[in-house]
């Protein structure tokens, strides 16, 4: 299970935590990765693999006024991208949009689009739907939602609504529902609640469940990939929420993220503080859960989920993302701010 | 020519012929018996005889056959013959003249005798005319006293049937005096269809008292078929009886078939009274072994008496044996019953190897008496179903013997530890009770096989393949049994836990790692002695069929439970670091680190922590083994090169950090990294009580860090991270064995607090040391009086 060092490696200056792909980029596979340090200047990297897939070129490099601790990139346009910052005390999240560039490689100002200003506490992160041009943005602090209506050619970002938590809930996170713009789940410290966007209500939730992070299946419809506090992955089906369709082992110490790939049904990434970078199928598992039915099968014959582990990294891994444009394509971010973008061809399952 | 003058000549000729040849009706016969074809000159010669003779024909045959003196010679001879042949018609004919004459005469003289008779007849016939007229006189005298006497004899007729009826009850009586009830049934019978007709009117008391008689005789009848003293044949006669005496003889025989099954219902109470007897007496060995066997000869002279009544009842009532294979069947059944009611109260399987041999010999006592209910076969069944049976209920004794003895643990904790070593003893207890309980199964089903009496001999091949697959069910069921505890259970077998599955927060931490070690020791020490019992006395039960294998596998269970060791061993870390973990969420979410106060102190969470070590310790002592010099060979390895070499080179970092060179202290730390070994903190983990220790302390450690990595500090904040740092150093090393890599971890939580710090300036070491010092002094003052 070693993975060698296949990667394309690049070095950021500085530690960061996040790295997102740029989706509405059609021509090229690229990903914007931002830096989290506290006394330098921050910058945000454009990332472009080049053509052979051999090498990963900066495409732009943009200062950015104070550590980034989530960064996303909008669906459906490739020069926007949204972040989360905070200095010290202060905090905030904001939109921006690259500016042109006209070839050259200096340091130009990003142009913000907009700033998610109204947040009374740390914010977690900003999501966009991921599935196509949606006009709403949820973004997520510890304790409130707020839906914002986006207008990105006449830069304006108006909160459409804004709900608490409830006061005992930290949250930590969230994910947006690829397959249902109104429906999102957010993480908090003992379960994982599922929103509806439209009554900003909460209708559903997963207790007992300390979680970590959350991806929606974007290919299977009512399926929740959860990262546990501890350690290990559930599984969920959204119309079931008892017990998890499945579980994978996960990580020796905390499984930070987990990735569905957007194409193949199944494929998972996680990424943990243990410097490891671990790629599952869970498809089958799911699938012969009811065959298996009959204890009688000898544990043997069950299918190791574990597909490969990359463990060329110096650092937790913090920042995971798929290629939405090579789907066997994903970069991984360690905190000493090394992108490593691998393919996992050689692990697809067999059509 | 001749032929014209001799036609005539001929007609008359052959006329006389056909006379003379019908009178001597030989002749044509004879003539024409020659034959036919003899055309030849001799036989033409004789053809004068026959009646084709041809005159002509002759003639020229002889003409030109003969010669002259032939000829001559021949007429001759014609000539005289001719003479003889007309005296011989002349003597014909004056002979037949004198019987025509005669024959007028004999006429004649008829004709005067029949003249007389005309006048005779008259006379006879006026005789007969008064004979008859005379005889019918008698007749009309004689008919009115020959009616009479007709009516007299039918009057006495009745009189005798009356007299015989009148007598019936005497003489019924008489016959059951003497016991000769066919008899009595003959006449009652007989006299039946008169009381029939006329019991109505005329008879009345006559069929009362009779009716009474044979009312006793059905009686008698009756008591005799119930009767087991009479003879069988005695008892079949009487139920013939009663059955012409058109007695219900179906409600007798139901209610004899009654009383079997009432017979059948004692004797199953004796059984049962003989079973509960030897479970009784089992508590106190020998003493009780007397009374244990004369019931058992109690019992079984009764069911000797049952057969006797079961073969009676088959000859009395034919075509009754369905329902007597039925009625053996349902007496094997309660048996069998019984027996199951036994094996729910955990009998012994001594108690169920007598149980057996009593049934046994009941079956064939029934089985010599009623073949058609091919009890042995139905009692080899029902032995199948009641072995089976009792295998498996042992097998959940024991698996609840077993969790018992685990649960307790968890029982225990909640009510307040009394005991020093709570899980060592649960441990301990637990360990006793798979290997005592599984030596005690197999002795009980050793017993079982050691019997040599009909049924269980039968089932012995099937027995041993039972107990094998018991086995090998038990375990896997042990290993759901340990899974559900934990509530770590397969998905497989959700729906089960819908019900009992606990939360995953109240199982106790220390009965998952009792469990752990558990699973350990039966793998490495139960399974191996369990094999060794089976090969030695199991073996070889093959009805199986060789293409399944052995229905046994000891690679299996072991395999399933090494897994489930390893997965409770996790399970136990996880639980422990997840509590570790809140610990230090709670720690790192409450205080603004950004405002924090200059330190004072070591913070108290440190005292959480090493708390909480120090129970995980005490857990680990109790329960799992001690490692083999794990401590020097850590300090061999790479980890410790790595940290010594990393330590100065972050001291002296960590010394002039104030000075604004974060680029430059990220690129040492990176080219540290470079140089070092990548330090391996996740390294397998062991069942011993070092490497789970420290495992955690490890994991704890990285959580550290990886919560210190989320905050921003003051310089402040960084002190307090620092000081508490090092006091966990000089606190940890008596804790957990790998030293090197929690040196490691350690020094990694001061560089993360580093680079998460807006101002990080160190404590000066003096400072430290006099901080922590304080702090030990004050732990260790508490410790005493303690």
């Amino acid at each position: 299970m070693q993975g060698g060092s296949t990667g394309i490696g690049y070095g950021l200056k500085y530690q960061a935590r996040c790295i997102s792909d740029v989706k509405a980029d059609t021509d090229h596979t690229s990903f914007l990765t931002g830096t989290l340090s506290l006394k330098e200047e921050n910058e945000v990297h454009l990332l472009r693999l080049s053509s052979g897939g051999t090498e990963l070129i900066c495409e732009g490099l943009f200062s950015h006024p104070n550590e980034i601790w989530d960064l996303a990139s909008c669906p459906f346009d490739q020069r926007i991208f949204s972040t989360v910052f905070s200095s010290g005390e202060t905090y905030g999240a904001a939109v921006w949009q690259i500016p042109e560039l006209y070839g050259q490689l200096s340091s130009p100002q990003l142009e913000s689009v907009a700033s998610l200003d109204g947040h009374t506490c740390k914010i977690r992160c900003v999501l966009w739907w991921p599935t196509g041009r949606h006009d709403k943005l949820v973004s997520v602090d510890e304790q409130n939602l707020f839906l914002w209506s986006l207008d990105t050619s006449k830069k304006t970002a108006q909160v459409q609504a804004q709900e608490s938590a409830g006061m005992l809930h930290y949250l930590t996170g969230g994910a947006w529902d690829p397959h249902d713009s109104n429906s999102i789940s957010l993480t908090c410290d003992s379960s994982v609640q599922l929103w509806d966007l439209r009554t900003m209500k909460k209708i559903n939730s997963i207790e007992h469940a300390h979680v970590r992070n959350v991806d929606y299946d974007m290919k299977k419809r009512y399926t929740l990939v959860t990262a546990e506090d501890e350690s290990g992955i559930h599984i969920w089906d959204l119309r079931n929420l008892k017990f998890p369709v499945a579980d994978l082992p996960g990580h020796p110490h905390w499984t930070w993220t987990v990735k569905c790939n957007p194409v193949y049904e199944g494929l998972i990434l996680s990424a943990g503080t243990d410097s490891a970078v671990n790629l599952w199928l869970a498809s089958s598992l799911g699938r012969n859960d009811s065959a298996s039915d009959s204890l009688a099968a000898p544990p043997t014959r069950r299918i190791e989920p574990l597909l490969n582990s990359y463990n060329d990294y110096e650092d937790s891994v913090y920042g995971l993302a798929w290629s939405s444009r090579e789907p066997w394509v994903f970069a991984s971010l360690s905190y000493d701010g090394r992108v490593v973008v691998e393919s996992i061809k050689p692990h697809l399952p067999r059509k | 020519m001749e032929i014209e003058g001799g036609a005539p000549l001929d007609d008359k000729a052959k006329r006389m012929r056909d006379l003379l040849s019908s009178f001597y009706s030989s002749d044509p016969s004879s003539a024409s018996s020659l034959p036919p074809n003899t055309s030849s000159r001799f036989a033409t010669l004789d053809t004068i005889n026959t009646a084709s003779f041809n005159a002509d024909q002759y003639m020229n045959l002889l003409v030109q056959k003969s010669n002259m003196e032939g000829l001559l010679q021949k007429h001759v001879e014609m000539a005289a013959e001719i003479k003889n042949l007309d005296t011989d018609l002349q003597m014909l004919v004056y002979e037949n003249y004198n019987k025509f004459i005669s024959a007028t005469d004999t006429i004649k003289r008829m004709k005067n005798n029949i003249v007389g008779m005309e006048t005779n007849m008259e006379q006879l016939l006026e005789k007969i005319m008064s004979v008859q007229s005379r005889s019918d006189g008698v007749n009309t005298s004689l008919f009115e006293k020959r009616e009479h006497i007709e009516k007299l004899h039918r009057t006495r007729n009745l009189l005798r049937k009356v007299q015989f009826i009148y007598d019936l009850p005497a003489r019924l009586e008489k016959c059951i005096k003497s016991e000769a009830y066919a008899d009595a049934v003959r006449y009652y019978t007989g006299a039946m269809p008169i009381f029939k007709a006329y019991g109505d009117s005329s008879f009345q008391d006559c069929q009362r008292q009779s009716e009474e008689a044979v009312a006793i005789i059905i009686n008698n009848l009756q008591g005799k078929v119930f009767s087991d003293a009479e003879s069988i044949q005695a008892r079949a006669e009487a139920v013939m009886l009663l059955k012409q005496l058109d007695f219900p003889v179906e409600s007798l025989k139901v209610k004899l078939f009654e009383k079997l099954e009432q017979f059948l219902v004692n004797l199953n109470f004796d059984s049962k009274e003989l079973t509960d007897s030897s479970v009784d007496v089992n508590g106190s060995l020998d003493p009780g072994r007397v009374p244990h066997a004369a019931s058992a000869t109690a019992h079984e002279a009764s069911v000797r008496e049952f057969a006797e009544a079961v073969r009676a009842y088959k000859v009395i009532f034919l075509d009754s044996e369905p329902q007597l294979s039925k009625l053996a069947q349902d007496f094997v059944t309660k048996h069998f019953e019984a027996t199951h009611q036994q094996i729910e109260k955990q009998i012994h399987s001594a108690d169920l190897v007598t149980i057996f041999r009593v049934i046994w010999t009941d079956v064939l006592l029934l089985d010599e008496v009623l073949p058609e209910a091919s009890l042995p076969d139905f009692a080899f069944q029902s032995a199948c179903v009641a072995v089976k049976d009792y295998i498996s209920s042992a097998f959940s004794h024991f698996l609840l013997h077993i969790s018992d003895a685990v649960t307790k643990v968890q029982g225990r904790q909640k009510e307040q530890i009394e005991e020093d070593y709570p899980l060592q003893v649960a441990l301990e207890a637990s360990q006793k009770a798979v290997l005592q309980g599984s030596m005690n199964v197999f002795l009980e089903f050793r017993r079982l096989l050691d019997e040599n009496s009909g049924l269980l001999l039968k089932l012995r091949d099937l027995t041993i393949d039972w107990v094998q697959e018991g086995f090998q069910d038990f375990f896997r069921k042990l290993d759901d049994h340990f899974r559900l505890l934990t509530g770590k259970s397969n998905v497989a077998s959700q729906e089960v836990n819908l019900l009992e599955r606990m939360p995953g927060d109240k199982v106790a931490a220390g009965l998952v790692l009792v469990l752990a070690q558990l699973s350990l020791f039966i793998e490495q020490s139960a399974i191996p002695r369990i094999t060794e019992e089976i090969a030695s006395s199991f073996s070889g039960g093959g009805v199986r069929g060789s293409e399944y294998g052995p229905a046994f596998v000891p690679a299996d269970i072991c395999r399933t439970f090494r897994s489930s060791g390893e997965m409770f061993l996790h399970l136990y870390i996880n639980m422990r670091t997840q509590k570790i973990s809140v610990l230090l969420k709670k720690r790192f979410a409450a205080p603004n680190w950004v405002k924090h106060k200059e330190p004072r102190e070591v913070h108290m969470f440190v005292d959480l922590l090493l708390q909480e070590f120090e129970e995980i310790r005490t857990e680990a002592k109790q329960v799992l083994p001690q490692g083999i010099n794990r401590k020097h060979r850590r300090t061999d390895s790479n980890g410790s090169t790595a940290s010594s070499r990393s330590n100065p080179l972050r001291d002296d970092r960590l010394n002039r950090s104030n000075t604004q060179k974060a680029r430059s202290q990220l690129l040492e730390t990176h080219l540290a990294k470079l140089f070092k070994q990548k330090m391996e903190i996740f390294t397998k983990v062991e069942q011993t009580q070092e490497s789970v220790i420290t495992t955690i302390v490890k994991l704890s450690l990285k959580s550290l860090q990886e919560f210190v990595r989320l905050q921003t500090f003051n310089r402040s904040g960084f002190q307090q991270i620092q000081l508490d740092v090092h006091f966990l150093k000089s606190t940890l090393k008596h804790i957990a064995e790998d030293e090197a890599a929690v040196d490691f971890l350690l020094d990694e939580v001061i560089v993360s607090t580093a680079e998460r710090c807006l101002d990080p300036v160190p404590l000066e070491p003096p400072i430290l040391d006099r901080l922590v010092q304080t702090k030990l002094a004050k732990t260790s003052e508490q410790s005493l009086p303690s």
